[in-house]
């Protein structure tokens, strides 16, 4: 996977946690914020981090947006900074992909037309799950291992690549669950454009060079079958 | 032998089932606040007593209707019914001879009959003499014949309303709360009417030439100016006397806005305990529901889908800001701290909750809540939420069952978003139940057509479903591989075809919403026909 570079803007617990999940061997992660305090305790923890008002177009080049940046992050607890930062960054750079969280539900559609490419709301998140804890406990229970991959299972996207053995098959026929121990959960389909086809047997997809599979299996197996995948012909 | 023959009795009634059924219905007819025997009876009382006082009246002018004094006798009758049953309701003799019995047993001494019968007897004189009871006996006794002079007294019985009506009943307890700034209001009207009423005398008696006979036409003056009705039957002549009316009209209108700040402010007061007090009614009304600690945007999130799926809820918030949101949102919410035993009692901890959620954005609110409830309720279900991982081991020593990290399952969220754009657009729409897809558990009942059955021969492709896996703790499946452990069950990733499913395993779907329901609907219904 290629390398990719990363800027966090707001250093908190939210953001804290983020950096943990992110794989820091294989991205470069910078954080920015304004507070020296916050940024104290982050270059503490070993921690890139630069100092700087984020409102200043200039201070965001210095950091590396529109040049080498890929990622960004709005992780600040105002939606209105979030938003700002999200106007400023998308002016400057066309591809970046911009993650933002959002507090206010109404901000999310508002972040969304500003050029933010994904919206999280933690607490919608956090409240859909404890209300699952209510209802069906053992839903979130698989949840916790299946998709948020706490355990061996993982969720993974794999692109099929161009002259694989997989190409001119129909999704069907890959019979992943007795194969490979994976189970195929969704596709997109090319042909059908950019969205998410759920794979319950609604349609057979017939596989092409660029398609993408998510399967849901122990990261082993999807390693395996991802080599298997990649194997040119 | 008088002696033990009462004690005897004594017994007698504590081990029979017969008088603690009637007496637990006598206190539900008659004080139990909660019960709804009792908003009954006190409906039927106040129409009793306004028919008996409408009686009165209307007979003063007119002959007397025939059987009128059937029915005076009859509500006589009841009222004393009445009246002696809350007499025998207000302690238990029986109790107190029983416990001063035993004491006199535990401690080898001589029982004594006189000791507790005072005690009795003081305990029903108490009664006798409380506020109510008084009432109560002013109501019965002007029918008794040698004191038919006082029927006029029989309109006290209005004053009964005050024991059946709630909303009278709150009146006179605002009254009496503001009993310090009535009393010094009444202070200072006493010695401003005094004063004026000397002077008024002084200035205007009739030897000066003025209309004011005596003291007691003084007197009137005052309050009649001083109240501002003012109704000029006697006005002041002298420059003196109008010197005196000036005043007294100015310090009768300082003291009127006085009089109605007070008792507004006391309604207002109230008027918040009042509505909490609502609100308790009704969760008593509840049942199987929810306490929300915390109305912020997780606890919001979390109503909005009991709403959806019509799960009864109560909140609990201390502040002011998402009272008020819970209310407009018409929830059921209390304004207080869910830390402290009694809310949390109040709010039904022990009565019909079913789980506790601490949803507060403070991990120390979150821990305190959890602790209070776990110490209340052992049984109940506490799901709290943690923002810092390291609180995670205190929420879990104190006693949550389930904890939730906001901040931890947005963080990998966001973070799978970097690695796998594609597969976290899948994770998204599974956890938001988008375009209607989402996983979802189902039993194998007992007896259905799905038990015994190798997962192949079920078909879950052309039931346009995902088998994800199977939740079991039945022996016969430990061999398998692919095991994960959840809880104290296993959970079977992806089984294979020979895989034989047991009745109470629990399968785990991927789908839509009508074809999971659709296929939970046959397997219920097949596990009903009988074989």
């Amino acid at each position: 996977m290629r390398v990719k570079n990363i800027a966090v803007f707001g250093y908190n617990p939210m953001s804290f946690e983020l950096i943990k999940c992110l794989d820091l061997e294989q991205h470069e992660v910078v954080i920015v914020d304004q507070g020296h305090e916050n940024l104290i305790t982050a270059a503490d923890l070993g921690f890139t981090v630069i100092e700087t008002d984020y409102r200043n177009d200039d201070n965001l080049e210095e950091v590396g947006i529109g040049r080498h940046i890929d990622v960004l992050f709005c992780f600040f607890e105002e939606d209105s900074n979030n938003l700002f930062l999200t106007i400023s960054a998308r002016a400057m750079d066309k591809k970046l992909e911009i993650i933002s969280i959002v507090d206010d539900p109404e901000s999310a559609d508002k972040l969304l037309v500003a050029g933010a490419n994904k919206i999280i709301d933690p607490y919608q998140i956090c409240g859909r799950k404890i209300y699952q804890l209510i209802k069906n406990p053992d839903i979130a229970d698989v949840l916790d291992h299946t998709i948020f991959g706490r355990h061996d299972l993982n969720t993974a996207e794999i692109e099929i690549p161009p002259d694989s053995p997989l190409e001119n098959t129909n999704a069907s026929q890959l019979q992943l669950n007795s194969r490979y121990n994976l189970i195929l959960i969704a596709i997109v389909d090319k042909e059908l454009g950019k969205e998410l086809h759920f794979t319950i047997g609604e349609q057979d997809h017939k596989l092409d060079a660029g398609d993408i599979l998510i399967v849901l299996g122990p990261s082993r197996q999807i390693r395996a079958f991802k080599k298997e995948v990649e194997l040119q012909t | 032998m008088l002696t033990r023959l009462i004690i005897h009795f004594a017994y007698l009634l504590k081990t029979s089932s017969r008088y603690q059924i009637t007496k637990k219905f006598a206190f539900n007819l008659l004080e139990n606040p909660g019960s709804r025997l009792k908003r009954h009876f006190d409906l039927f009382m106040i129409l009793l007593v306004m028919l008996s006082v409408f009686l009165l009246i209307y007979e003063i002018n007119n002959p007397p209707i025939p059987y009128s004094e059937w029915f005076e006798n009859i509500v006589v009758v009841v009222f004393i019914i009445e009246y002696i049953s809350r007499g025998w309701l207000y302690s238990d003799s029986h109790k107190i001879l029983i416990e001063h019995y035993e004491r006199a047993q535990y401690l080898g001494i001589k029982f004594q009959l006189r000791k507790p019968l005072t005690t009795i007897f003081s305990s029903k004189l108490r009664y006798i003499f409380s506020p109510y009871a008084i009432i109560d006996l002013m109501a019965i006794l002007p029918s008794y014949w040698p004191l038919r002079i006082l029927r006029i007294f029989l309109v006290f019985r209005l004053f009964k309303l005050v024991r059946y009506s709630h909303s009278v009943k709150l009146f006179t307890e605002v009254l009496a709360n503001k009993r310090f700034e009535l009393f010094t209001l009444a202070m200072f009207i006493g010695f401003w009417l005094f004063i004026s009423s000397t002077a008024i005398y002084m200035f205007e008696n009739e030897p000066v030439g003025g209309q004011v006979r005596h003291l007691f036409d003084a007197l009137y003056w005052s309050v009649v100016t001083m109240s501002t009705v003012g109704y000029g039957d006697i006005t002041p002549q002298t420059p003196g006397g109008r010197i005196v009316a000036l005043t007294l009209i100015i310090i009768g209108v300082g003291v009127l806005s006085f009089f109605t700040s007070i008792i507004v402010t006391a309604f207002t007061e109230k008027m918040e305990e009042l509505r909490e007090n609502r609100t308790f009614s009704e969760v008593e009304n509840l049942d199987n529901f929810i306490i929300i600690c915390g109305y912020g945007r997780v606890g919001q999130e979390v109503a909005k889908h009991m709403d959806k799926d019509k799960q009864a809820y109560v909140i609990i918030d201390s502040s002011e800001e998402n009272f008020l949101l819970a209310r407009r949102n018409n929830c059921l919410a209390i304004k207080n701290d869910a830390s402290k035993n009694e809310v949390l009692l109040n709010a039904g901890i022990n009565k019909g909750a079913k789980a506790v959620l601490c949803t507060t954005g403070n991990d120390v609110t979150n821990v305190y809540v959890t602790l209070t409830s776990r110490h209340l309720n052992p049984e109940i279900k506490i799901i709290s939420r943690a923002n810092r991982q390291e609180n995670i081991k205190k929420l879990k020593q104190v006693g949550a069952d389930f904890i939730v990290q906001p901040f931890e399952i947005s963080g990998l969220l966001a973070a799978e978003y970097v690695g796998q754009p594609v597969a976290s657009q899948a994770i998204f729409g599974i956890i938001n139940e988008e375009k209607n897809i989402l996983m979802e558990t189902i039993l194998v009942p007992e007896n259905s057509d799905i038990e015994n059955v190798k997962i192949k021969d079920i078909n879950f492709e052309k039931r346009r479903l995902i088998l994800i896996g199977i939740i079991s703790n039945k022996k016969i499946h430990c061999k398998r591989n692919n095991r994960y452990k959840v809880k104290n069950r296993q959970f079977y990733f992806n089984p294979g075809e020979e895989f034989l499913l047991q009745a109470k395993d629990i399968l785990v779907l991927l789908g839509r919403k009508y074809s999971i329901d659709y296929f939970k609907d046959q397997i219920e219904r097949s596990s009903l026909v009988i074989k």
